[in-house]
């Protein structure tokens, strides 16, 4: 087992982890990345596929500051946002965030007269090299950046727990390298969260292999109170077939340099949604998105696993390629493009809940125990909102440091958790295979807890997970001993976690009774602003937990109405 | 069809295309696969056959995926986003460097982990020696005068290189597929992929020459033979050589002194001969410190590589005129 002693432990290489390390480390405190994956090339930050303009950064006008405002409260998070913190981040990504990459050497796209690319209509945004891949580039440069930095990676290495000083606060972390088979721990005076929020948690899922809950139940193990998990946002169009696309997006934003966006149609080749059209202010229109498909699906012309098309068959090949890659996926399966449309699905992607966390601090409830990026409760993300995060943090963490101790070793919790996790490496006899309740649980999530749910399936879903624990958890076996390399044994160590987080969503999702923005309860159809315009915070009691309800600061919009349909509201 | 660039020109030459290789097998057909497995503790490699069923517009890694769920549940083989991105799920398939997530599935497919990396099991390689290189290059931009502030002067034709080689996912395929790297220590050729990476900063206009130099001085980049291989295999289509490992090597033949001795050289002999003379390339590249070494040059003589008596007495031609006025035209450009 490897002992590391460090200041601050970051889990996770993403936009939010990787900011944190390099904020940290301009203050001079030591950090240490430990990433379940490679730092900058997995997680969700890589699928940024564009970044929006904020305020009044390259000429946008007042309209259009107040409008990416109303977008990111409204649109993208339904009001279920700490609205002053959006404020903040607003000025900081205005004033700070793009002449910091652009400083490092982001490059904003140019056209030939050297002005910066940007989307047309009431909210803009630009791209790093090109749209529909700026993550790739962005995350990088944030990888290159810690390397410059000489900040210390622990890669492929799954952390299982936090760990405790002797006050009970959190100070360490005990992971595995699933490479090489061996254990590690981090030692430090605080513990940074930064795991994400796009967990592959349902049949289609747009995260990253690796994305399993882990940031949710480890912290909820420790007692962390959690916010809003019910609030799960979906992709509308991603491409059907194959699997392994199932985050391949037909993204229906407004593209860069044209008038134009994605069109969708339905099985009977109607057209039910073109951005542009139908909605201008929706920038990034994944929630007016689903429910134009929802209203389809009723309709019995899509299904939220098929049987619907977008695509880009009104646009120029040329119109689209200039600044865009979303033509690639169709030449790639060898259809025409732009003339073929693409069978596309449903599938979950980011969560708008998560950890509660003071977001002046990003302290959670735990002390010790900080939170950035979209592990935390406090809004639905954007590449730009994971950075500022990685910023509050580290200014956060700097403050408290001085009155926060070096971890000591812990042993006993050490030693436990090293028994927890070799036991999940048994071969047994006639075992089940990790892999295999993994796809289970997606099934379950995806029948049971998917667009549309209602107290009786996801009572139903509850049960499920309670038998997967009964029945299946104790009859997981690997077929392969050995420790490293051995990705079925990081399956079966993913499992619990899946479960344990699952188990939250759903009884989150129990808890809010009505339909907002893309949560939808078939028994609560309306959005009801008079009860449950509140977070939904779950806290951990003794015996189990509660939920309680917090109101939220109303400073900058509001809803104009008390109780309407959900899906005729447009956000 | 047209023949643009080297990965056209390879799938023509392969009687393939896109089209083609989606429409090959339909859902439900078996599609035999056999994987490399190599396992250190079990001692050594052995393939391993599967049948997978077909389902529509199947990848790669979808037939992976499959194995480890229905058939090889201890399979090892890395991926994490399934749409190339991330760039961690390259193979070899039937010879050829794929990335999994990209790559249709063929009727028979021999599956084998990445050439020139070690590997740790099965498909799944080491990528710490790529790692090493790229951070050796210090792949990163350094300013001789302050940032200006947001937007900073900048244009897409300063930046028409750079840009395509920010389109690098990392895949490592063209690392893969480099002969030279597969040569191992005989060269110090930094390999494509690092090339690529360190390309998106050193083909940056914003970035400090002192610093391209001094990276470009690590990366032994005329050892690249300009095959063409790593962008026959490139999933995201970069034109590697052409607009890469070129333009770097223009450039650090400007701003390293002596690093491009041997092309200066060969270029300056057509120029004045219009052919290559061996002689006269081994003359201007080694001078006199040649003759230190007579049985190799006694070699090279018999066995008609070069002749002193060419090199020194030939005198110019009318095509030797015409090679010179088109490379310096060449020049000029």
């Amino acid at each position: 087992m490897k002992v590391i002693s460090t200041d601050v432990a970051v889990i996770g290489g993403g936009a939010a982890g990787c900011y944190a390390a390099l904020e940290l480390n301009r203050r001079g405190i030591n950090s240490v990345i430990v990433c379940k994956g490679l730092v900058g090339k997995s997680g969700a930050s890589i699928f940024a596929g564009n970044l929006v303009l904020s305020g009044r950064a390259l000429g946008n006008t007042e309209d259009n500051a107040r409008n990416t405002a109303e977008f990111l409260i409204k649109y993208h998070n339904q009001f279920l946002i700490d609205q002053p913190w959006a404020r903040r981040c607003g000025q900081w990504l205005e004033n700070v965030y793009y002449p910091e990459l652009e400083e490092a050497g982001l490059y904003l796209r140019r056209d030939d007269n050297g002005n910066v690319v940007t989307s047309p209509g009431k909210i803009r945004s630009v791209a790093a090299n090109v749209q529909g891949n700026s993550g790739v580039p962005f995350m990088d440069l944030r990888r290159k950046q810690v390397i410059r930095a000489g900040i210390p990676r622990l890669e492929e290495t799954v952390v299982t727990a936090l760990l405790r000083k002797r006050d009970g606060s959190v100070g360490g972390v005990f992971g595995l390298n699933y490479i090489t088979g061996e254990y590690v721990v981090v030692l430090a005076r605080a513990v940074i969260l930064a795991t994400g929020y796009s967990d592959r948690l349902h049949t289609r899922s747009t995260g990253t292999r690796e994305m399993s809950g882990d940031g949710i139940a480890m912290a909820w193990r420790l007692g962390a109170t959690l916010v809003n998990l019910e609030m799960q946002w979906w992709h509308t169009n991603d491409i059907a077939d194959p699997p392994s696309w199932q985050r391949m997006q037909v993204y229906p934003n407004p593209m860069l340099g044209s008038e134009k966006s994605a069109r969708m149609v339905n099985s009977a080749g109607e057209e039910f949604f073109n951005q542009q059209q139908d909605d201008p202010l929706a920038y990034g229109p994944y929630t007016v998105q689903l429910k134009a498909l929802t209203k389809q699906v009723h309709a019995g012309k899509a299904r939220y696993d098929g049987g619907y098309f977008a695509g880009f068959d009104h646009c120029d090949a040329a119109e689209v390629d200039a600044y865009t890659t979303y033509g690639k996926s169709y030449r790639q399966l060898g259809l025409r493009f732009p003339e073929d449309l693409v069978e596309t699905a449903v599938t979950a992607h980011y969560r708008q809940g998560g950890i509660d966390v003071d977001t002046h601090t990003m302290r959670s409830s735990v002390p010790g125990l900080y939170v950035a990026g979209g592990v935390g409760g406090h809004s639905n993300g954007l590449i730009g909102l994971a950075t500022f995060d990685g910023k509050v943090v580290a200014d956060g963490v700097a403050a408290d440091l001085p009155q926060l101790a070096l971890c000591e070793l812990p042993e006993q919790q050490v030693d436990t958790e090293r028994r927890r996790i070799e036991a999940l490496r048994a071969v047994r006899p006639d075992g089940v295979s990790p892999a295999k309740v993994k796809e289970k649980i997606r099934a379950v999530m995806w029948e049971k807890a998917g667009v549309e749910k209602d107290a009786a399936s996801l009572r139903s879903a509850l049960g499920d997970i309670a038998d997967m624990r009964l029945d299946l958890l104790p009859r997981m076996s690997v077929s392969r001993g050995s420790a490293a390399v051995n990705y079925e044994w990081l399956d079966a160590i993913d499992v619990v976690n899946m479960l344990d987080t699952c188990e939250l969503i759903v009884q989150s999702s129990l808890e809010r009774q009505e339909s907002r923005g893309p949560f939808m309860r078939r028994d609560f159809p309306r959005q009801d602003n008079g009860r449950w315009l509140v977070a939904n915070v779950m806290r951990r009691t003794e015996n189990g937990f509660r939920f309680e309800q917090r109101p939220y600061d109303l400073s900058i919009f509001k809803p104009d109405f008390a109780v309407k349909d959900n899906l005729e509201v447009a956000w | 069809m047209s023949l643009t660039d080297a990965r056209r020109l390879g799938q023509f030459e392969h009687h393939d295309s896109l089209q083609a290789r989606n429409t090959r097998l339909a859902v439900g057909d078996m599609v035999s696969v056999r994987v490399r497995r190599f396992d250190a503790e079990a001692g050594g490699a052995a393939f391993q056959e599967f049948q997978v069923p077909h389902r529509k517009w199947m990848r790669v890694l979808d037939a992976l995926n499959w194995i480890a769920e229905n058939a090889a549940s201890d399979l090892a083989y890395r991926w994490f986003c399934g749409s190339k991105m991330c760039g961690t799920c390259a193979v070899r398939m039937n010879g050829r460097e794929v990335l999994a997530c990209w790559e249709a599935v063929e009727p028979v497919m021999t599956i084998e982990p990445l050439r020139n990396l070690p590997v740790i099991r099965d498909l799944v390689v080491d990528r710490a020696p790529f790692d090493r290189k790229l951070a050796e290059l210090e792949p990163w931009i350094e300013r001789t005068a302050p940032y200006p502030g947001f937007p900073e002067p900048l244009s897409h034709k300063g930046m028409k290189n750079a840009s395509k080689a920010l389109d690098c996912i990392g895949c490592l395929a063209c690392y893969s597929a480099c002969p030279v790297i597969g040569l191992g220590d005989l060269t110090d050729f930094a390999g494509p992929a690092p090339l690529v990476q360190l390309g998106q900063t050193a083909l940056d206009p914003r970035n400090d020459p002192a610093k391209v130099a001094r990276s470009l001085a690590r990366t032994g980049i005329f050892n690249c033979v300009s095959c063409y291989k790593c962008e026959e295999v490139c999933p995201a289509s970069i034109p590697i050589v052409t607009r890469v490992i070129e333009p770097l090597k223009v450039k650090a033949a400007a701003l390293v002194p002596g690093m491009a001795k041997h092309s200066h050289a060969l270029h300056a002999v057509v120029a004045m001969r219009g052919r290559v003379d061996p002689g006269a390339l081994v003359l201007r590249v080694q001078g006199f410190r040649a003759l230190a070494n007579l049985p190799r040059l006694l070699r090279l003589f018999l066995r008609g590589k070069i002749d002193p008596i060419r090199t020194f007495l030939k005198r110019t031609t009318p095509g030797a005129t015409a090679a010179a006025r088109i490379l310096r035209r060449g020049d000029r450009a």
